[in-house]
């Protein structure tokens, strides 16, 4: 069995959520839209999701639209927002993933203005940038809380404050963050949050949108009338009830979780000093207690995946979704690295089910294969 | 006992379920007096029947009802509330008042006006015939 | 805890088969499959072939090659995938698409929503046995016509569709065909080998396999192309993005390679069971209507109209039933079905329908058990009732 060390693409799912989900998938049980017994039991189960995915970013349960995943949240609130409003400007900043950079290109195809919101080299937000391209016909602003290759969190609530003189709504990705940070939805003063379940031990295949109910919204998928009719389909019963476990556990054990987490990233930190050719991105800003994206010098990212991958361990180059892609990292780009850097990123993400031991055998096979190129150019 | 529709309350449920007075007088019976409300195209239809004694006071009732479980619940819980009381308070009998202590739906409001003209259809022709 | 209910409402949703549930736990704990199918390490391969097989199995029950099917949240995902799809990407060829008045709301409500948006709907009203013939589609067949959506299986009655007639007219019109096949999959042999159809949505559900996973059908041969909805990570093709739930596609796999192998044995057991409610109702209520062809209908759907009462009183009275008084997904609001009413029932008629499916743990000792409940409620409720 491979150390997984990419809890960012996902996470496995937590022993107590599957037992949680387990009689859900068993027996009989029925649709949360009929009125008979095991439809309104099935209904009662949701709404009891509803209020722990609620509770987790401290926001309203009747705020929460289930989706089937984080990727159908993020399209949600873009291609809602802009689907009810007339046509005008967004800005997304240039690290956001591939599930808000995805519909944002379509409402540009549409005729949507989208630009890219600039972020420094540490890979934090430019505010100066944001304010210049701030004007009345920007309908959404979406920047993400944390970043899923660099980690680096962003002051949602500073953006909350600078569109504050515009009728502007405000999304944030908060996929990576919820788990591994207290998330308020309220503190925050976003109108639109999105989560999804598999980044904090729960199943696949389901997600959320938190939005606050007076902001105006074209469902994406109709039919059926569920999620106050924003979300058609039978509900996912098994995976919502999975989500709102593991959102539970998440918000439970929120303290114990980032302090493990922290001593396995400062540990590997605090080794890596020692290992010259390696380098930490975004170092010097604040970051998820998961996450350290490294580059090492004269490795391609992938090819340093692939050998880590022969040892035994499971990283990344970047994205799940851009593995294999060959591409260079937007995020990295943005933050004014060049091609041969973007190119050489690693990410390791953490989770709860790695331990000191864990990060010892990563180190140990960084150590392996960087000499092993060393020694071979020595030779050459 | 678990009612079947989250909306309704354990006495409705049980009204509903198992009515009380449901039927009619058997033709002949001194003193009854019949009225109707609603129709079955419109959902909701009610005969009641009230049994008044020479001193002017509801002895006993009957009804028949089509319609939802709240109409029938209401028919079934008025027929024994109306026992004993003078005819007039018997036509200022609120089951509207009855559906809201029941914690009926807003919805059934509607329901409870039909029982309540069926009873004032009965208890008038009480003043047209005395 | 109260006694225990008799679930004649399998056209709602379908528990999930004990062996499909075993699958499932599998991919779902560390030991399993749990690594996200897109990333390029061992775990991330090993998901990707479990994500593969499952693909194999969703298109070998319908005669599909694995490469058609795109995996999505759900039925109503992919009905609306597959017509806003196509509609926006063939917009160029026109703006106009058929499709019934008897449509799941998934596919109607998406019309709903083309229609404001500036397309234009030719909705059809079914026969009085609440089937769309094929001649009906072809007259509403016009230069611009983009697309036919027709469903293979009535949701709330079982009537079924002649959707082998509908393609050869379609096909020769050079006009796409959606079939939204959730009620069909698994319950009828499919072949889309022979069957003319360019897009057909199927649901995990209704097939003994998990909520919240769907498949839509997505023909290569001719190409048939469409405009994602959910954008971003280009999985699926680029056709749906979002990171792929392997436990609930393995779920669905394996619910599908089970009604492949079982499919021949179940279906004569079901209509079996059908005739026998059908039956045991019908000598209690001789005045019960059967709503739907008679003959030309899906294995384990029955609907019937109960004359005299009121709808919601019998469906209430039937606690120990879970039976639909329309589709699920429209009983909450209690209105009358649009389905019965577009067969030509009256409100009261359309009111007091009951829809009992049946299904793959149904027994003959529930569906008599069904037909006393139903018949008992039903005279008490007819006594009550005033006369006229």
């Amino acid at each position: 069995m491979a150390i997984y060390l990419d809890h960012n693409a996902t996470t496995p799912l937590d022993p107590r959520v599957l037992d949680a989900m387990l009689p859900w998938l068993q027996g009989t049980h029925g649709n949360p839209s009929s009125v008979h017994r095991p439809g309104r039991e099935a209904r009662a189960a949701l709404d009891r999701a509803r209020m722990q995915v609620a509770a987790l970013v401290s926001a309203q349960p009747a705020q929460v639209i289930f989706t089937g995943g984080g990727t159908e949240a993020d399209n949600l609130a873009l291609k809602g927002v802009c689907g009810s409003k007339p046509q005008g400007r967004v800005l997304v900043s240039a690290i956001e993933h591939a599930a808000v950079l995805g519909p944002a290109e379509d409402l540009a195809r549409q005729g949507w203005q989208v630009q890219r919101l600039p972020v420094d080299a540490d890979g934090l937000l430019d505010f100066n940038g944001l304010q210049k391209m701030l004007a009345d016909d920007v309908r959404l602003v979406s920047v993400m809380l944390a970043n899923n290759e660099t980690g680096v969190i962003q002051d949602v609530k500073a953006v909350r404050e600078c569109v504050r003189r515009y009728a502007v709504l405000v999304h944030t990705d908060a996929i990576q963050a919820a788990g591994k940070l207290p998330v308020d939805f309220v503190a925050l003063g976003a109108d639109l949050m999105s989560l999804s379940a598999h980044k904090l031990s729960g199943p696949r295949g389901v997600g959320a949108l938190i939005v606050d109910r007076r902001v105006d919204l074209a469902p994406q998928i109709t039919g059926g009338g569920q999620e106050h009719g924003l979300r058609g389909g039978t509900e996912n019963l098994a995976g919502i009830i999975g989500f709102g476990k593991a959102a539970e556990l998440a918000r439970m054990e929120l303290d114990r979780r980032s302090r493990h987490l922290r001593g396995l990233r400062d540990q590997f930190e605090a080794r890596l000093k020692s290992m010259p050719g390696i380098r930490i991105f975004a170092a010097h800003a604040e970051r998820l207690p998961n996450t350290v994206q490294i580059g090492v010098t004269g490795f391609d990212g992938e090819m340093a995946v692939m050998e880590l991958d022969k040892r035994g361990i499971a990283v990344s180059s970047g994205s799940a979704c851009h593995s294999g892609s060959g591409q260079p990292s937007h995020v990295l780009l943005a933050m004014g690295m060049d091609a041969v850097q973007a190119r050489s990123a690693v990410r390791i993400s953490f989770g709860m089910d790695n331990s000191a031991h864990d990060v010892e055998a990563l180190l140990a096979a960084l150590a392996a294969f960087t000499s092993k190129r060393t020694g071979a150019l020595a030779l050459a | 006992m678990p009612s079947s529709a989250t909306e309704y309350s354990a006495t409705a449920w049980t009204h509903f379920r198992r009515p009380c007075n449901a039927g009619e007088f058997p033709a002949g019976t001194a003193g009854v007096l019949s009225g109707e409300a609603g129709a079955r195209q419109h959902g909701r239809a009610v005969a009641f029947q009230l049994q008044v004694t020479a001193g002017g006071r509801v002895a006993d009732c009957r009804y028949r009802v089509y319609g939802c479980p709240a109409t029938i619940a209401l028919c079934s819980l008025t027929s024994e509330a109306l026992k004993g009381r003078p005819l007039a308070a018997a036509t200022a009998f609120s089951v509207v008042a009855l559906a809201e202590q029941l914690g009926l739906p807003a919805a059934k409001r509607s329901a409870a006006l039909t029982v309540e003209d069926a009873i004032r259809s009965a208890a008038g022709r009480y003043n047209s015939s005395g | 805890m109260s006694h225990k209910v008799i679930y004649l409402d399998y056209a709602a949703t379908t528990p999930v088969d004990p062996r499909v549930a075993e699958k499932m736990a599998g991919c779902l704990t560390c030991e399993g499959m749990f690594a996200n199918p897109a990333s390029a390490h061992a775990p991330g391969r090993a998901a990707r072939g479990a994500v593969e097989q499952a693909r194999s199995q969703v298109a070998a029950l319908v005669g599909a090659e694995p490469g058609e099917i795109i995996f999505t949240s759900g039925a109503t995902e992919s009905d609306n995938l597959a017509i806003k799809g196509a509609m926006h990407f063939y917009k160029g060829k026109g703006r106009h698409l058929v499709t019934s008045r008897i449509e799941h709301k998934a596919v109607l409500d998406t019309c709903k929503q083309l229609e404001r948006d500036g397309f234009e709907v030719t909705w059809l009203k079914p026969d009085a046995d609440g089937l769309i013939q094929p001649s009906m589609v072809e007259q509403a067949l016009r230069p611009d016509t983009v697309l036919v959506s027709i469903m293979h299986v009535n949701n709330e009655i079982g009537t079924l569709n002649d959707i082998a007639a509908i393609g050869r007219i379609t096909r020769e019109r050079g006009v796409l065909f959606h079939v939204d096949a959730a009620q069909s999959a698994g319950k009828l042999p499919i072949d889309l080998k022979t069957l003319l159809v360019d897009l057909m949505s199927f649901s995990g559900h209704k097939v003994y396999g998990p909520k919240g996973i769907g498949a839509l059908y997505v023909r290569r041969e001719p190409r048939v192309q469409l405009d994602p909805l959910i954008h971003g990570g280009g999985h699926e093709h680029g056709l749906r993005s979002g990171t792929l739930a392997t436990h609930q596609i393995v779920g669905m796999g394996a619910a599908f390679d089970l009604a492949r192998q079982e499919l021949a044995q179940e279906a004569p057991q079901l209509r079996a069971l059908r005739e026998r409610l059908w039956q045991a109702l019908h000598v209690a209520i001789p005045r019960a209507l059967l709503n739907g062809h008679p003959s030309q209908r899906v294995c384990g759907i029955l609907n019937v109209a109960f004359p005299g009462i009121e709808g919601e009183s019998l469906l209430f009275a039937c606690e120990a039933l879970a039976v639909s008084s329309g589709s699920a997904c429209t009983s909450a609001d209690r209105q009358p079905s649009f389905v019965l009413r577009a067969l030509g029932r009256d409100d009261q008629l359309a009111g007091s329908s009951i829809r009992f499916s049946i299904g793959r743990f149904s027994t003959a000792a529930e569906v008599d058990a069904a037909a006393s409940i139903v018949s008992e409620e039903y005279h008490r409720l007819l006594d009550l009732a005033p006369t006229g």
